[in-house]
């Protein structure tokens, strides 16, 4: 790909605007900054700016839309579907230096943060005064609170919990126009008058502008939590002991399901000692400890009617911590099995889960390409990992299908194509799947409000000819030489 | 009326007040309607017509009626979702809903009248938010009629999905200025089996408030909670919901946080109260927005103003939200609205006009000439896109959007 060299004049005003220390165009380091977490997708940008205050994050908007050069803003990178991977000749905005919790507000349940503090520095932060922070996407340690307000990062706990849309009261952007502007509240007031813009911003994946401080809604930490491990010989009785425990009334804390493939890997990553079985579930229970009493004795019968044949409660913090560290530790272990893998996250409506997992099946066998499954069972959030050796010759072609088949899947059943993981690069050819024509031009509508110069992070979440071929109409079909696996689709 | 009729035939037309009401029966007849009114027909979309009297009033030339957009259209019940037509009354869905033990996880105004559109529009929440969130949390999907026709479905019918812009959420509480609401996805809740109610009162602010708090940070399981002012006391109003035993455990720990307070079981209907507000004969009624420790603060001021004669009932939300109704002469009941709204300036609260009783029309609904929205520039862009010629509910909701 082209490296694009930024223009002296531009580079000199980028300079003025966060310093000679804030801009990066060293050729290597600006390399580290070619791609997200989906690192099959490459693009090294023109620049890359480092600022520590909103007024050099205006500054360099502000050269951006007076240029039209398009910029990208970034976070920790731990991204999954090439959100933050950089556009041609871009300027990347980290916004890893604005790392400052700048109030907390036990009283009100509220904490401000810069956008480079990492999820798990918020819940540090008042964890002593008994709360947390409620979104726990597996990369919480490094992923920062931007990342996770551009991708509205969920977490196995956001059963219960929801999402980070839930827990933002407002946030201060810098707009494409390099406008600076308060969405929501400033003070964590509820029902601002005016559209929801948080609702909208949240989950937009950087395109609609970058989040500068953010209010952030605490939770105080539960009584007692009780995590339990239920090994089964099928999915489908794990998937069954799922809907009897919502059917019950009951909300768990979460609810993880992994399979075989994915208990081997984690096993060998981090010895959780998990039993070695087709279906293993994790079910995890908070609230007052009366009430988490009975309800995990309900959900062990439960278990038992689906003929779980182990269930283990977790008895200490350290044993519930392992238990959450292989569950966590699983895409990463994946590595112990294949060299290269595509880690997928569609959802679908929880009944479907056996039909779709039995369909997986046929699909593995069919191609040849081993499919893991980690999966958020009490929402329907799966995450299928493609299993591929990227050394054998159209291999990841063959996986990346599978992996875009499994997605239509979803949305065959009435799910989609993302639960968390936001669209980015990787999925956007896919949206016109889910989406018909006016849905996505609605969609678009709302860009174009924003971001009329289409600056910030062009070419993400929508379909575009460019990228997607001229398939914009109806449901997207497969080109033959793509499906043959003699093509790619990007 | 003629063009109307040739679009959803003549049961679907009829005139009231000398404006057309024009009932479509599905969304094509929305587009088609809304097709017509692009020459320049301002259109308001109405419901049970519970809420018409927020925001500004808009002279709409045509009224776009939902009653016959109505039913709950799946039910996946196994799946914890619902689809709705917008023209159902949020009482009638919940009852359908009920038949498999499961509800919207919401408690509106005027429910037996409301319905799903409307709701969804003002963005009603009651008191249950405390526990599962505000509507934008609840509704995963919706179906809406741009001004120029677009037929757009937004969201999805599972409860985890960030595929595109979320524009459930942008739609919700934008009081009909965007789009249409034909139909909505509700992630549902189960209806609670076991619930206790009790309610606690002190001559004094300050103890009840501080209970408030404490019971906010119990971790016990608080299904609602409203604080109030009575004649001649505060009400602290908690409902639990929970198995059996921890609801047990619960009211011993309810009436040692209480110290010496009365702790009283009741079967009050406490969900009610809010509403009941809205029918005291000639009330003003006002929604202000605050932080939750601002609250108790805000309560005593109103039983102060009640103890001067004015009649003054407050019901908050430790959620952040106190509804009151007013009966005072206009000149009293202006001052004390601006008086509000310089006191809650400072701290990003709000104060908006729900019901006028007597309050002075010169008092903007919104406090547009004082305070605007600070991203005014962007919502306006937004409505551009969406509606360029403004023919949706013109001027109703803030700053002349």
């Amino acid at each position: 790909m082209a490296y694009i060299v930024m223009d002296a004049t531009i580079l000199a005003q980028l300079k003025s605007a966060v310093g000679e220390h804030g801009l990066v165009v060293d050729r290597n380091q600006v390399q580290t900054y070619e791609c997200d977490g989906l690192t099959n997708f490459r693009t090294t940008p023109a620049a890359v700016v480092l600022p520590r205050t909103t007024a050099e994050v205006q500054a360099v908007v502000r050269i951006c839309a007076e240029h039209a050069i398009p910029f990208v803003a970034r976070g920790a990178g731990t991204g999954l579907s090439g959100g933050a991977l950089p556009a041609e000749g871009c300027i990347v905005i980290g916004l890893a230096r604005m790392n400052c919790v700048l109030s907390v507000d036990l009283e009100n349940a509220r904490i401000t943060v810069e956008p480079g503090v990492t999820n798990t520095q918020v819940t540090e932060r008042v964890k002593a005064a008994g709360y947390f922070y409620a979104p726990d996407p597996s990369s919480q340690t490094v992923c920062t609170i931007g990342g996770n307000i551009a991708e509205n990062a969920g977490g196995a706990h956001c059963l219960k919990y929801g999402f980070t849309v839930t827990h933002v009261l407002g946030c201060e952007v810098v707009l494409p126009n390099g406008e600076v502007r308060w969405f929501g509240s400033e003070h964590g007031v509820v029902d601002p008058p005016g559209y929801d813009l948080p609702g909208v911003f949240i989950g937009s994946e950087g395109t609609l502008g970058i989040a500068t401080k953010a209010v952030l809604r605490i939770v105080r930490r539960p009584e007692t939590v009780q995590t339990l491990l239920a090994a089964f010989h099928t999915a489908t009785d794990a998937a069954q002991t799922v809907s009897d425990i919502i059917a019950a009334g009951m909300l768990p804390a979460a609810i993880e399901m992994m399979d075989r493939l994915s208990i081997t890997a984690a096993e060998a990553a981090v010895h959780a000692r998990y039993p070695m079985c087709e279906a293993l579930l994790l079910v995890e229970l908070d609230g007052p400890r009366a009430e988490v009493d009975a309800q995990i004795r309900e959900v062990r019968e439960l278990c038992s009617m689906n003929n779980a044949w182990e269930q283990r409660l977790a008895q200490t913090e350290a044993e519930r911590s392992l238990v959450w560290k292989g569950r966590k530790a699983a895409f990463a272990a994946m590595g112990r099995l294949a060299s290269h893998y595509i880690v997928q996250d569609g959802v679908i409506p929880r009944t479907a889960l056996p039909m779709v997992l039995a369909k997986m099946q046929t699909m593995s066998e069919e191609t040849g390409l081993r499919i893991a499954n980690v999966f958020h069972a009490g929402d329907g959030n799966l995450h299928p990992m493609v299993l591929y050796d990227a050394s054998v010759p159209g291999e990841e072609d063959r996986a990346l299908i599978l992996s875009y088949d499994i997605l239509r899947l979803c949305v065959d059943v009435g799910g989609s194509i993302t639960g968390e993981h936001g669209v980015g690069r990787e999925k956007q050819c896919v949206m016109s799947y889910m989406f018909h024509e006016p849905d996505l031009a609605t969609m678009l509508r709302v860009r174009h409000a924003f971001d009329p110069q289409n600056l910030s992070n062009p070419e993400k979440v929508f379909p575009t000819p460019r990228l997607c071929g001229e398939r914009r109409h109806g449901a997207y079909v497969p080109h033959p030489a793509e499906a043959a696996g003699i093509a790619e689709v990007f | 009326m003629q063009q109307w009729i040739e679009i959803v035939g003549a049961e679907g037309v009829r005139a009231e007040d000398r404006v057309a009401v024009v009932a479509p029966s599905n969304d094509e007849q929305v587009a088609a309607v809304l097709q017509r009114c692009s020459q320049g027909l301002s259109v308001t979309a109405t419901g049970g017509g519970t809420k018409l009297g927020w925001g500004n009033a808009v002279d709409a030339n045509i009224r776009l009626n939902t009653s016959r957009l109505s039913g709950v259209r799946e039910h996946s019940w196994q799946d914890l979702t619902a689809t709705v037509g917008a023209g159902t009354t949020w009482a009638a869905m919940q009852s359908e809903l009920a038949m498999h033990g499961q509800r919207v996880a919401l408690d509106p105004l005027f429910a037996e009248r409301a319905t799903v559109g409307g709701v969804l529009s003002t963005n009603d929440c009651g008191l249950l938010r405390m526990r599962y969130g505000s509507l934008r949390d609840l509704v995963i999907g919706m179906t809406i009629v741009l001004a120029d026709g677009t037929i757009a479905r937004a969201g999805g019918k599972v409860v985890k999905n960030v595929a595109g812009y979320d524009l459930p959420k942008l739609i919700t509480g934008s009081f009909g200025t965007l789009g249409i609401i034909t139909e909505a996805t509700f992630r549902l809740h189960p209806l609670q089996k076991n619930t206790s109610r009790f309610r606690v009162r002190s001559e004094d602010v300050v103890p009840l408030a501080e209970l408030m708090h404490a019971l906010v940070t119990s971790g016990m399981s608080l299904e609602a909670m409203q604080f109030r002012n009575e004649a001649d006391a505060f009400a602290l109003d908690v409902e639990f919901a929970a198995v059996p035993e921890a609801l047990a455990e619960h009211q011993q720990r309810l009436r040692a946080l209480a110290g010496s307070l009365p702790v009283q079981a009741c079967d009050h209907d406490m969900y009610a109260v809010r509403e009941s507000l809205f029918a005291i004969e000639g009330a003003t009624v006002l929604k202000l927005t605050t932080l939750s420790t601002k609250l108790a603060a805000l309560v005593a001021g109103f039983a102060q103003l009640a103890a001067s004669g004015i009649t003054a009932s407050a019901v908050a939300d430790p959620a952040g939200v106190v509804m009151v109704a007013l009966i005072a002469p206009a000149a009293g009941l202006a001052t004390i609205v601006e008086d509000l709204r310089a006191r809650l300036l400072g701290i990003g609260g709000s104060v908006v006009v729900l019901q006028r009783g007597a309050l002075p029309i010169e008092v903007d609904p919104w406090n547009d000439a004082v305070q605007l929205p600070p991203a005014l520039d962007v919502m306006r862009a937004i409505k551009h896109e969406f509606d360029p010629t403004r023919l949706l509910n013109p001027g109703r909701f803030v700053g002349g959007l």
